[in-house]
């Protein structure tokens, strides 16, 4: 049954994710109605069956990289259902959507037998997937966010006379959402990292193993910890951070490898 | 019969356009020396700086002399000029003209929105005058419907057509809101001035003013209700403001990619909006590859207009498509509307002859029973022909409806008696009125 609810979710994301798109790029507000209606419904039908895999495997559904992506794009969803909501910021539908169902997609594509999770530290293992997922999908708002704002700032720029681009908002929006999101992910990011570290205590009985779920975030950690020295201390904004968020998230996804090696 | 008289920018030069503009505080007199005016029953009057509509309807066709009459005697004009610079519509075209004005179709800056609340004006004072009645208010309600429906399904009003204009649209792809930000102004020529008032009308409220001359910065200052600063004192300025708009007559720049560069740090990373209208220009154009901030120039900014223009160009189309259907629309109610009383006193008319044939025969049915008498008078009754009918008659019934006999909304001022008229009723009477 969670399968066939899954493919359910799957098919209401690609085709709300597409809805949205197309009805925020053409202006075409029956379109967008429907397509943030089919995404709610995408969400719905992913937490139900993300609930019953879990309940059926009595586990938290962030075993393997499959499930990570799963998890991952709902989250990125419940972010875009809510900012789009609440913001009035009608652009998101053009990135954040695709961007879940990529991650959605993908995670089908995945082998999915299950691996970790069911030794030792098992309460460790449930804080630590979750919370770095979480901060991951609020990395990944602030990453769409720095593509809009490298293509709005690209347009305002452009040879032969500015582009206004008037469906992306304004480089203050995106910056402003961007940033909010990059602090929430950064100190969830730091929390996983942390609960990590613990979990592979409990199970290895060492901090550090040298294995791509250890390197990639910290080298992410890293990244993020620059940009937002930079921008706190010497009031570095604009492209330079743009770049520094989309590398950030770019390391932080490359965890992928740790989990279906 | 809806009758349109008008001027505008085309038809009229502005010299005639300043006289004939009808003050709005006098606006309800002369919608009520319009209505004395023969056969005009009710009136809407659009006077702006660029345009006068005079909008009424007639019981008769021809009305237009008349009001071009009413228009010339209003203002104290010559008649002769009056007619060699108006234009006038009736009927549908004249509908169509409203449609088209009320969307900034017909406008001077193609599209642009501020007509729609002039109109809407304009209405308001008619209808608060007594001077509209059923068609009026129907057609500009249904104008303000359909080019609300315009505007949002074509965008054409969202595009650039002036220079501020496109400075004000490019500094909203940077900042989120123009109020509240702050400005510089190198120069106090008129250009530069010009400008700054139109960031001013989009909420630009903190507005510092320099020039080479501090007294004319000064001058300017007073009139702009900002504040002026001596010369030298500007690249001080340029770390604090967020937009800079620069119109000298330097023949060198005078603002450098180092001196822009020098106060970055100090700006945080707050975005700089830099607007050179100057010719040559100000600003060192390297100052564009600075992280953070925003260079154009005259240029930059008349590309922007041109889009603009062409975008409101195709939009203007679309609305002429859109409003083609809305104006049919309009059209099948205003014929319903206005033959309902045709209709109806037809069909009263059609009654009494009946009644009078009843009359007539009155001796020879002496004889008759009370009961056959009454049925014999239903019987003419019922023949009259039914509301479905004269609207067939009249070319306005659906085809397909009337086939499948199916039921109608009875059309106003033209109720459908009830009881079943046989079909061929209407000719015998008609035939038999006519043969009397």
């Amino acid at each position: 049954m969670a399968h066939a609810l899954f493919l359910a979710a799957l098919a209401a994301l690609l085709l709300g994710a597409a809805l949205a798109g197309i009805g925020e790029w053409r202006r075409r507000e029956v379109a967008a109605r429907a397509g943030a209606a089919a995404l709610a419904m995408a969400w719905a039908l992913e937490f139900v069956a993300l609930t019953v895999r879990g309940v059926t495997d009595a586990s938290v559904p962030l075993r393997n990289g499959a499930e990570y992506l799963l998890v991952l794009g709902w989250f990125v969803l419940t972010l875009h259902l809510f900012l789009w909501f609440r913001s009035g910021i009608r652009a998101l539908a053009l990135v954040l959507p695709p961007i879940a169902a990529v991650m959605v997609a993908a995670a089908h594509l995945l082998p999915s037998d299950a691996r970790s999770g069911n030794g030792p530290g098992k309460i460790w293992f449930v804080f630590h997937t979750s919370i770095a997922t979480a901060g991951m999908a609020a990395l990944a708002v602030s990453f769409a966010m720095s593509v809009l704002f490298l293509i709005k700032d690209r347009a305002l720029r452009a040879r032969g006379g500015p582009k206004l681009l008037t469906r992306v908002p304004s480089l203050e929006t995106v910056d402003r959402i961007g940033f909010q999101a990059l602090m929430w992910g950064f100190p969830l990011l730091t929390i996983g990292i942390v609960t990590g570290m613990v979990y592979n205590t409990e199970l290895h009985d060492r901090l550090w193993t040298w294995g791509f779920k250890e390197v990639f975030p910290v080298l992410a950690w890293g990244v993020f910890a620059v940009l937002l020295w930079a921008r706190f201390a010497r009031g570095v904004r604009g492209r330079r951070s743009a770049f520094l968020s989309i590398a950030g998230f770019g390391l932080g996804l490359l965890t992928l490898f740790g989990m279906v090696r | 019969m809806i009758t349109l008289v008008g001027m505008n920018h085309r038809s009229a030069p502005l010299d005639l356009r300043e006289r004939a503009r009808i003050p709005e505080d006098e606006l309800p007199a002369a919608l009520a020396k319009l209505k004395e005016a023969a056969g005009v029953e009710e009136a809407v009057i659009v006077a702006t700086c660029n345009r006068v509509e005079l909008i009424a309807r007639s019981a008769r066709p021809g009305a237009a002399n008349e009001i071009r009459a009413f228009l010339a005697a209003a203002r104290g004009l010559e008649l002769s000029e009056v007619e060699r610079h108006v234009y006038d519509y009736e009927g549908l075209d004249a509908a169509r003209h409203v449609f088209g004005v009320a969307c900034g179709l017909d406008s001077m800056v193609l599209g642009e929105p501020q007509i729609l609340g002039q109109v809407k004006r304009a209405y308001e004072i008619a209808r608060e005058a007594g001077a509209t009645g059923p068609v009026l208010d129907r057609l500009l309600q249904h104008v303000f419907a359909a080019a609300k429906r315009v505007r949002t399904s074509t965008g054409i009003s969202r595009h650039a057509v002036s220079v501020a204009y496109a400075a004000a649209t490019l500094a909203r792809g940077i900042f989120d809101d123009l109020r509240g930000r702050s400005a510089l102004l190198l120069g106090a020529g008129k250009m530069t001035e010009l400008a700054a008032r139109h960031l001013a009308g989009q909420g630009v409220s903190d507005l510092t003013i320099t020039n080479r001359t501090y007294a004319r910065a000064a001058v300017l200052a007073d009139g702009l209700g900002g504040s002026a600063i001596p010369w030298d004192e500007f690249p001080a300025a340029l770390a604090r403001v967020d937009i800079v708009l620069t119109g000298t007559a330097a023949a060198t720049p005078v603002v450098s990619r180092a001196q822009v560069r020098d106060v970055l740090r100090a700006r945080r990373g707050k975005p700089l909006f830099i607007v050179d209208i100057a010719v040559p220009r100000d600003v060192e154009p390297e100052v564009r590859s600075l992280d953070g901030v925003y260079l154009y120039d005259i240029d930059d900014l008349q590309g922007v207009v041109d889009a603009g223009l062409d975008e409101r160009r195709k939009a203007a189309d679309e609305a002429r498509r859109l409003l083609d259907l809305e104006v049919v629309a309009f059209d099948r109610w205003r014929q319903s509307v206005e033959l309902g009383p045709t209709i109806a006193a037809l069909r009263d008319r059609l009654h009494g002859v009946g009644r009078e044939e009843i009359e007539r025969f009155a001796r020879r049915l002496s004889g008759m029973s009370p009961e056959h008498k009454a049925a014999v008078e239903e019987l003419m009754r019922s023949a009259a022909p039914r509301v479905r009918m004269y609207r067939e008659i009249f070319g306005l019934a659906e085809p397909h409806a009337n086939a499948r006999g199916t039921g109608e909304a009875s059309e106003p001022g033209a109720a459908d008696p009830p009881g079943d008229a046989p079909s061929r009723g209407p000719h015998r009477v008609i035939q038999g009125g006519r043969d009397t």
